[in-house]
């Protein structure tokens, strides 16, 4: 029989081999990391390119028609105008007559039209 | 046999499946293209739009899958197509199109694992959303409040389609663990319209049981009313008995 | 029998018991840890089964809910019951094979008791509504990269010890243990990467699922239950393996198809169209090596039936070496494809799966169990009728609980191909077959509640201090194991 097979050194590097040997997927998994990681196109991503093509288009439009010496000259004018000014159409607001009932019962307030 | 044969044998009789069954289908699934609609090259989209991932994780935790399947099989495979409306709305005086069609890889979008299921105590889910939507539409009782009161007690609702009581005979578990019963005061528009209330007390979905049901009810893999997918056709004629 | 031994066979005695002895905790712990498991895997299956066709059935316990209950019964039967019988068998087999002494007892002790806190924290998790939500790995993935850790302390030792063996001839059992050694770290490794780690298709990660669940069984649990059979049988009959070149066939075309199996799952599903196919193959070419391996075992048992009827361990071996092949031939008939198209979603997998885990598996782990025990404990079984009732409970109930799943299954699936009958009249044709089921776990669960009793008792070192075996008849003069009582009478040998 052959005894010297077994020895600390042995036993040593047969621990590492057998480590190395039940990881070795988990080893292979790792080298072919790129085949499983990275961004994929999804089909959000492919119908975005759509969407923001109809985005850029729209905002511009926008700018091209955005006369901006207009802008900045009715920005000025409503910075001179007083703030609590009526505007055309506006009326007071109503208050509550102090003995009403007030309708805040929901049983008897219509019912909304839709 | 050596020990040195031994392992080399080990090594390429598992890694030839290692690789060719899962490395490489996973990396082929991952990048597959969505497929193109007719003519005008445009994607075909899912358009599921709920908290799928969330409410797809709880479908597995609760265990749906073991008697839910969730996957249309092609005639191949099985006659899933031709079991009532399980691959889609079958084309009616309210419904014009037949919308019926098979599973695609796209319609499990957003999930973190396909539920296809282990078994069929219970029918395929994957179009369950879409009947549910149709056949509740109008009726006093709204779709998400049907599947809310069938998670809470399955013998206790009518069934969709016909109004009958599903079958005293279902034998689909009632998730109790997705709802709370709170005094009447704070159950809100969601409370269960259940007859047994205790008095005083309603029972309403928690948080698990609303990403559920918005998961089951953006069960949608049908066509969507969408043409089918280029390439991509099955016979609609049921097939003959034999 | 014999007369006076000579030296070596008193050093050859001295050899074995001191690596019984060294081994004693660990083994004891994993067989004993790993009965209660399966008493309770047990329970929660007829619960499960229960809840499946008397829904009200304990339906105010929310915890134990039917899909949540299916899940832990699954997981506490493999990871609680069979991968701990199998550390015991594997760190055993592996020690007197390679005939040397376990030097890591300690922290393999340890190491089970992790794997049981382990397991009873992912059986929590999943009752509790927080398990990972993939059908067939339901554990959380913490728990499935901490169950890989501790698997490597508890197993990686009996590689270094096979690496440090003697010189000489290695057994065909010493082959299937390393293999599976291997195979549970490759395939555990890999579903984790792939299910858990990577962002992959949902649909890849539900194949991975099941190709990992069905390798748990033909690449762990299986080559362990075989190298039990290959170890026991010649050891009980004292006739060496039938033939060395079947074993070793057997043991290729094992390996050659059990890494492809599982994708049949997904038959029809939206994968390459090649795996569900490759899956099919495999599951139906696997009674290949379930002839191979089961001629084989039984070719060596042959002519002594009266062993086979007394030893315990060779009993129940033989039983589950005999219903492997019943599983290579049922998974031949049940996986081509016009079979699956029916079984696929029906009670059939279900079936299957039982007679692996129970029918198969378990009964070559209770046989190896009837013999390890009393070698490392010192201690005689103390019942002969126990281990009667546990045998004949088990076939009957393995039995019954397969016949009903896989007719109920075949009627099941039927049912739904037939498109005339709407899908209540199927549903409800089945259910007949699940109350047979139901049963059929109460059954399994008196037997094994009776084998665990034991079991415990023999732990407790409260077996019979007798030289004579338990044998299932008493009027055979000659013991099957050798010479009665060697180990105990060494010390008066040597005086």
């Amino acid at each position: 029989m052959d005894h010297t097979r077994d020895n600390p050194l042995k036993r040593f590097t047969s621990f590492w081999l057998a480590l190395l040997l039940v990881t070795t997927f988990a080893i292979g998994a790792l080298i072919l990391w790129p085949l499983s990681h990275g961004d994929v196109e999804t089909v959000a991503d492919l119908k975005a390119v759509d969407r923001l093509q109809v985005k850029a288009e729209v905002q511009k439009a926008q700018t091209e028609n955005l006369n901006a010496e207009a802008l900045a000259e009715a920005l000025a004018n409503a910075a001179k105008a007083p703030s609590q000014a009526p505007s055309p159409g506006s009326m007071a607001v109503p208050s509550l007559a102090p003995e009403s009932v007030s309708a805040e019962d929901p049983a008897e307030s219509p019912e909304p039209n839709n | 046999m050596t020990f040195k044969a031994f392992i080399l044998g080990m090594l390429a009789t598992f890694g030839l499946p290692w690789l060719f069954a899962i490395v490489l289908p996973f990396a082929e699934m991952r990048g597959l293209e969505s497929p193109q609609l007719d003519e005008e090259g445009e994607y075909y989209d899912p358009g599921r739009a709920e908290r799928i991932s969330e409410g797809s994780k709880i479908y597995g935790q609760e265990g749906c899958a073991v008697c839910h399947s969730q996957v249309v099989r092609p005639t191949y495979a099985g006659w899933d197509v031709h079991r009532g409306e399980w691959a889609g709305l079958r084309a009616s005086p309210d419904q014009p199109d037949d919308t019926r069609r098979e599973t695609l890889p796209s319609d499990y979008f957003d999930e973190a694992v396909a539920h296809i299921g282990e078994a069929r105590n219970g029918p395929d889910l994957s179009n369950f959303g879409r009947r549910v939507e149709f056949y509740q539409k109008g009726k006093e009782i709204s779709a998400e409040q049907w599947v809310y009161l069938h998670l809470y007690n399955p013998r206790g609702v009518k069934n969709y389609k016909d109004d009958q009581f599903i079958p005293a005979k279902s034998t689909c578990p009632s998730k109790r663990s997705l709802f709370d019963q709170v005094p009447l005061y704070q159950a809100g528009d969601d409370a269960l319209a259940l007859e047994a209330n205790e008095e005083g007390f309603a029972v309403i979905p928690n948080d698990r049981g609303r990403r559920l049901a918005g998961y089951l009810l953006s069960l949608k893999k049908d066509t969507l009313g969408q043409p089918l997918p280029k390439d991509w056709t099955f016979t609609r004629e049921a097939p003959k008995a034999e | 029998m014999s007369e006076t031994p000579s030296t070596t066979d008193i050093h050859d005695i001295e050899l074995r018991s001191s690596i019984d002895r060294s081994l004693r905790h660990p083994v004891m712990f994993f067989f004993a840890s790993g009965s209660i498991w399966l008493v309770l895997g047990i329970l929660l299956g007829f619960i499960a089964s229960a809840k499946k066709h008397a829904p009200e059935f304990l339906d105010c316990i929310s915890w134990i809910d039917a899909g949540k209950v299916d899940a832990a019964h699954l997981s506490a039967l493999v990871y609680g019951w069979g991968c701990q019988a199998a550390f015991g068998m594997i760190i055993w087999l592996m020690a007197r094979l390679t005939r040397k002494e376990c030097t890591a007892s300690g922290i393999i002790l340890v190491a089970g008791h992790l794997w049981n806190l382990i397991i009873m924290v992912g059986i929590v998790t999943i009752l509790a509504g927080q398990g990972s939500g993939v059908t067939l790995m339901a554990f959380p993935s913490y728990i499935w990269v901490s169950l890989l850790v501790v698997y490597l302390m508890i197993t990686l030792w009996s590689l270094v010890q096979f690496q440090v063996r003697d010189a000489g001839h290695v057994y065909v059992s010493q082959w299937y243990l390393l293999a599976g050694l291997l195979w549970f770290p490759w395939i555990l490794g890999s579903a984790i990467f792939f299910v858990f780690a990577s962002e992959g298709h949902p649909l890849m990660a539900a194949a991975v699922a099941a190709w990992f669940k069905s390798g748990v069984f033909l690449l762990f649990l299986l080559p362990t239950a075989l190298a039990s059979a290959y170890y026991l049988a010649p050891k009980v009959t004292g006739r060496p393996v039938y033939s060395y070149n079947v074993a070793l066939f057997g043991f290729w075309a094992l390996a050659f198809l059990g890494p492809w199996a599982g994708f049949q799952r997904l038959m029809g599903a939206p994968i390459p169209q090649f795996l569900p196919y490759a899956g099919a193959a495999a599951m139906v070419l696997i009674l290949i090596p379930a002839l191979a391996v089961g001629l084989n075992i039984l070719k060596t048992i042959q002519d002594q039936k009266e062993l086979a009827a007394q030893s315990p361990s060779l009993r129940f071996t033989t039983s589950g070496i005999v219903l492997f092949i019943i599983f290579g031939v049922l998974s031949f008939g049940l996986n081509t494809v016009p079979a699956i198209k029916m079984t696929q979603f029906s009670y059939t997998g279900y079936g299957l799966d039982i007679l692996a885990i129970y029918g198969v598996f378990s009964l070559c782990a209770f046989g190896a169990i009837y013999f390890i025990v009393p070698r490392v404990t010192r201690r005689e079984w103390l019942s002969s009728r126990f281990i009667t009732w546990h045998f004949f409970l088990s076939l009957y109930a393995v039995a019954s609980i397969v016949c009903c799943a896989i007719i109920g299954g075949i009627i099941q699936g039927q049912g739904m191909e037939d498109l005339s009958q709407p899908f209540g009249t199927m549903a409800e044709r089945s259910s007949s077959y699940g109350w047979g089921i139901t049963i059929a776990w109460a059954f399994l669960l008196v037997a094994n509640f009776v084998f665990c009793l034991h079991l415990l008792l023999m732990w407790a070192r409260l077996g019979r201090r007798s030289s004579h075996p338990t044998l299932l008849q008493n009027h055979h003069p000659e013991s099957p194991h050798g010479p009665e009582g060697e180990i105990d009478n060494i010390g008066s040998v040597n005086a």
